[in-house]
């Protein structure tokens, strides 16, 4: 009996956009919505609101009234649903970033229990899905996505490289980052990890309507995968991948191949991957459940799946 | 060779990040770095360690006066939170300490005793500024303060005086302060450690 409908390579592309999409809504709603409770804090009535902040805000003070008090006290329901990539509670439950978690090992010796509680679901989630973040969490990878698709676009009248990712670079980013956090301080994080940086864009822009240093580097890595490769960002130089990958690289869940119905010859798979995974041979290593190689599959071999 | 190929791209890796400081550089250092830490902060070092520069206490401040470092302060400070008591000082409602996912900030409570064990800096009153100083009753630090009696107590004229030991630095007396400029300051906490360890030796 099944629950989901069959997924199909297309299906899963239209889920990774929309789910990634809801992660960017998310940020820029839990930021808003702890404005909001600060607004209601300080005024508790949308007139008030109104005088101070205008009729905008006004409007985003009740829709937000309403919105929250379908799940309960509204100020309760802002305080379990905080925060931004790094570090975030939805639903009472926290998240932590692994290489946060990293950073604050080599360079503060300690977790508080929290923090370390938040590590369990991302892990976890890794160790079951392998890079499935990279896909349908990461919302700098929605970025990436459509860079994909304009060099698609593009690429019957330009020429865009596509170079090899070199192995291990991955890991010395970690490496150096770690060392930078030691050097400054966590801070820099946030100009190395490409969702860090599109969260804190984000929360700066709604929080505090400034334009965050983190913009430049998510420039950069926009100019990168434009230039060096499809998702050039996400294989090479992100390290929160490259952990995911090596946790997830016994995943029970990955693409699978009936190899009876594989076409000899074949590389159409290998090609369209963006994580250098070959579905062809079996290497399901760096996975993230994209899709793409499903829609592309003469022969429709391969398949979500639990790994056999 | 494949495993001369890891070690390069390894270095290269390790090479990318050491970039930053150029990043840095885009913007000019401000030479004004008097800013507080939110209440509760662990001692700046230990700070420092500590804060993952999430941006959470600046989002849940209900006064808007914490927010947070760009490059302005340099690379070191990136990303992790500051208040400029001038601007806006903190009204202690302790809701960033509630927040903090690290425990850079401890958790305080908004009551006397959560006050009292906040320690952000200490106020100094610049005499030759000040309006009371000159004979013109003026009071306004007294009535900002949010430990009046303890932290600031009142001579003749209203001239006001800082009780060190009572002071907590949240800055409502520089906010408040009619003089332009204020007559009196945060010294923020950061700063009296870095003095104790090395004095500055033309210190006015």
């Amino acid at each position: 009996m099944r629950f989901f409908p069959r997924p199909t390579g297309r299906r899963l592309l239209v889920l990774s956009v929309v789910s990634r999409t809801l992660v960017l809504a998310m940020l820029v709603l839990f930021a808003m919505w702890t404005e909001y409770a600060n607004l209601k804090l300080g005024y508790n009535h949308p007139r008030l609101v109104e005088l101070a902040h205008g009729p905008a805000m006004r409007m985003f003070y009740e829709a937000s009234d309403q919105w929250l008090s379908l799940f309960g006290e509204p100020e309760e329901v802002v305080r379990l649903n905080a925060g931004m990539t790094w570090s975030v509670r939805v639903m009472g439950v926290p998240f932590t970033d692994p290489v946060a978690a990293l950073s604050l090992l080599v360079k503060d010796h300690q977790w508080p229990l929290g923090f370390a509680l938040g590590l369990i679901v991302p892990l976890g989630l890794a160790l079951v899905f392998g890079r499935l973040f990279c896909s349908y969490i990461c919302p700098a990878s929605l970025l990436f996505f459509a860079i994909t698709r304009v060099r698609r676009m593009l690429s019957g009248y330009l020429y865009f490289p596509r170079i090899p990712s070199p192995r291990g670079m991955a890991w010395g980013v970690l490496v150096g980052g770690l060392a930078m956090a030691v050097l400054y301080g966590h801070g820099v994080w946030a100009l190395i990890l490409p969702y860090f940086a599109t969260g804190q864009t984000l929360f700066h822009a709604v929080a505090f309507g400034t334009l965050s240093a983190a913009a430049v580097s998510l420039v950069v890595f926009g100019l990168v995968d434009l230039f060096l490769g499809d998702s050039y960002t996400c294989r090479t130089l992100c390290p929160t991948g490259r952990i995911l990958g090596a946790l997830g690289g016994r995943a029970l869940i990955s693409v699978r191949r009936d190899a009876a119905a594989c076409k000899e010859g074949c590389n159409s798979c290998e090609i369209i991957c963006h994580f250098e995974v070959s579905p062809r041979l079996d290497e399901t290593r760096d996975c993230s459940l994209c899709g793409e190689c499903l829609v592309v599959c003469p022969t429709q071999c391969l398949s979500i799946g639990r790994k056999v | 060779m494949n495993r001369r190929n890891f070690v390069t791209a390894f270095l290269g890796g390790v090479a990318i990040p050491f970039l930053l400081p150029l990043l840095g550089r885009l913007q000019n250092k401000s030479w004004i770095q008097r800013f507080l830490r939110p209440p509760g902060a662990l001692p700046e070092k230990e700070f420092v360690d500590a804060c993952i520069g999430c941006g959470q206490c600046a989002n849940v401040c209900p006064n808007k006066c914490i927010t947070l470092h760009g490059l302005e302060d340099g690379l070191e400070n990136f990303a992790t939170p500051r208040i400029s008591a001038r601007a806006r000082g903190c009204i202690l409602c302790m809701a960033c300490t509630q927040v903090c996912p690290t425990g850079a900030l401890k958790k305080l409570e908004p009551t006397k005793e959560g006050m009292r064990a906040v320690a952000m800096g200490k106020a100094v009153v610049t005499e030759d500024l000040c309006y009371s100083f000159a004979g013109r009753t003026c009071g306004v630090c007294y009535r900002a303060c949010p430990l009046p009696g303890e932290a600031i107590t009142l001579g003749l004229y209203e001239q006001p005086h800082v009780h060190e030991e009572f002071c907590v630095g949240c800055g409502l007396c520089e906010q408040a302060c009619v003089h332009m400029p204020q007559a009196i300051r945060i010294t923020p906490a950061r700063e009296l450690v870095a003095n104790l360890e090395e004095p500055r030796a033309s210190r006015p």
